[in-house]
């Protein structure tokens, strides 16, 4: 479990964040989203303990992440978004060594990551590509089966298919009841494992709100080819939709979230050749979010 | 203090301690070889070709007859401190700032070790690394010196002479070490960590160079210790105990700057 409560954190240049509110259940992925330098660093920092906030708190199983951030270390997993290993080390004494100062010995479940990810640690890490630091540095925050997670960006670096085997390992942890918090510009990914989203612009939340609801509060967008486009747009409008003639001679009609029905049974009364329905996805609602200047809900 | 995180810390540095054991000791036995205990007049006549400030300013200004003497003037007043230096520098600001700075510093706060402990930790290295170079090089000074000149070398002051130079050496690591506590980013780290000891280096040598310029030797911490007096055997307990408090305090004051601070990792 993580709550943060009226957290504020600010840097001499005046940036940081600003009273963030929010929590993320046990057994539940959060994805944090926000453009670059919007704070979402600057959270994880206040999160992992390396600063202390100016006020609010941020608690982790309810231990304070200043105060107690050794003690949460047993239980917590962390994934740096800008992944930098001690000098000169080789994979397999990084991961020995972390193993030996968290006091685990869990040599299978290293192992079975190791497998899960592909990768052979041996070798000085320096040498290692970026992937291959990426599997590492996943590795490293799975290995002691943490009760939470923190993942910044943890699919950066990797190929499609190890994307997909880290997607069902958060699948699998979230299964488990583990409590995690993702940051990530990658929306299908969001999409698919996070239960709530997180939009944080400028220092302050502007959307938190669970996946489901927040894709059905926007309006979807449905292509229609008709036999008779004039007719079409006409009955259309007359029921309150909005019909744009595109230059195909297809109709787009934006359809708000809650009278889908309403428009489906409207155009059953006209004859449809094709229905199409553009796929909205979390990266339209995100930049609506963005281009918003910072207003939203 | 942790015994993993030191073990490691030990295998990430030892071969930069080597590399100072070896050059040390390798003046040490050139310079105790050109010891000639029958004629010390050789050297003087050496020296008093330099210009007098020359000789002053490296700490050659006293001609000494025996072997502790002559190492303690030729050795430590100048290269046993100037090296030691050199190796606080690159292994304080590599123990700290520089893993802050990087970020690799992360890593080590994603275990349950809390700041004050890795500090502890890696300060207690600074400190027993500095005591294993000096250790090393008392003891090769000491095998060479009987080997070559049995009975000449005054192992008592020697002794005492090496401690007093460790205790320094010490300081001067702390004070790195401090900076590299205090600051997040390399180039304030390395600037006032490498500064601030060649500043008092060089203090020391032009407080030596002429008597108007005494004082900022005096003020310089590689001013408190008189090498010579030391081999001849003079009682080091006031400079050691002032050695012992600089060390005590930094050591303390970087820990607990490095617990409160906030790390941009």
């Amino acid at each position: 479990m993580i709550s943060v409560s009226d957290l504020t954190l600010t840097y001499p240049s005046g940036k940081g964040v600003f009273d963030l509110d929010f929590s993320v259940a046990e057994g539940s992925v959060a994805g944090y989203l926000g453009p670059n330098g919007a704070g979402k660093t600057t959270t994880i920092r206040a999160l992992l303990g390396f600063m202390r906030p100016d006020s609010g708190k941020c608690l982790i199983d309810g231990m304070d992440c200043s105060a107690e951030a050794s003690q949460i270390q047993h239980r917590l997993g962390y994934l740096p978004g800008e992944i930098a290993f001690p000098d000169g080390m080789d994979g397999v004494e990084l991961l020995t060594l972390l193993s030996a100062l968290r006091g685990t010995r869990n040599g299978g479940r290293r192992q079975e990551l190791l497998d899960m990810f592909e990768l052979d640690p041996k070798g000085k890490i320096r040498k290692f590509s970026k992937g291959m630091k990426q599997k590492l540095a996943i590795v490293a925050a799975f290995m002691h089966d943490p009760d939470v997670l923190v993942l910044d960006e943890p699919s950066s670096g990797l190929d499609p298919l190890m994307q997909h085997r880290l997607m069902e390992l958060i699948f699998a942890q979230k299964a488990q009841g583990k409590t995690i918090l993702m940051s990530s510009h990658v929306f299908e990914e969001v999409e698919k494992v996070c239960d709530s989203v997180l939009i944080i612009k400028e220092g302050r939340l502007v959307a938190q709100s669970d996946v489901g609801s927040l894709m059905g509060s926007q309006r979807k967008l449905f292509v229609l080819t008709v036999a008779d486009p004039a007719e079409a747009t006409r009955l259309l409008e007359a029921e309150g939709f909005p019909a744009m003639l595109q230059s195909s001679g297809q109709l787009e009609v934006a359809v708000p979230g809650e009278q889908v029905d309403r428009f489906v049974k409207t155009a059953a009364k006209l004859q449809v050749l094709n229905l199409d329905a553009k796929h909205q996805t979390l990266e339209d609602i995100f930049i609506g979010y963005y281009g918003k200047g910072g207003s939203g809900q | 203090m942790s015994l993993v995180l030191f073990g490691h810390t030990v295998k990430r540095n030892w071969g930069l301690l080597l590399i100072f054991i070896f050059v040390l000791s390798f003046y040490m036995t050139v310079m105790t070889a050109m010891y000639n205990p029958d004629d010390m007049g050789g050297v003087a006549i050496m020296v008093e070709a330099f210009p007098a400030g020359l000789t002053t300013a490296m700490g050659f200004d006293q001609i000494p007859t025996d072997l502790s003497g002559f190492l303690a003037s030729w050795l430590y007043g100048m290269l046993m401190m100037a090296f030691p230096m050199v190796y606080s520098i690159i292994l304080g600001h590599r123990l700290v700032a520089k893993m802050v700075d990087n970020g690799s510093f992360a890593y080590l706060l994603s275990t349950p070790l809390t700041r004050a402990r890795i500090i502890v930790t890696k300060g207690v290295y600074a400190l027993v690394s500095m005591m294993a170079l000096f250790a090393a090089l008392f003891a090769v000074g000491t095998l060479y010196a009987e080997a070559q000149f049995p009975g000449k070398l005054n192992v008592a002051a020697f002794l005492s002479l090496n401690i007093t130079t460790m205790l320094l050496s010490m300081s001067v690591m702390m004070i790195v070490f401090f900076f590299s506590c205090l600051f997040n980013q390399a180039r304030y780290s390395l600037g006032l960590g490498a500064g601030v000891p060649v500043m008092f280096l060089l203090m020391n040598m032009l407080g030596g160079s002429s008597p108007d310029l005494a004082f900022l030797s005096d003020i310089s911490i590689f001013g408190l210790i008189d090498p010579m007096a030391l081999a001849a055997g003079e009682s080091a307990l006031a400079v050691n105990l002032q050695y012992g408090a600089i060390i005590t305090v930094l050591f303390v004051a970087s820990v607990v700057i490095f617990v409160r601070k906030r790390l941009p990792l």
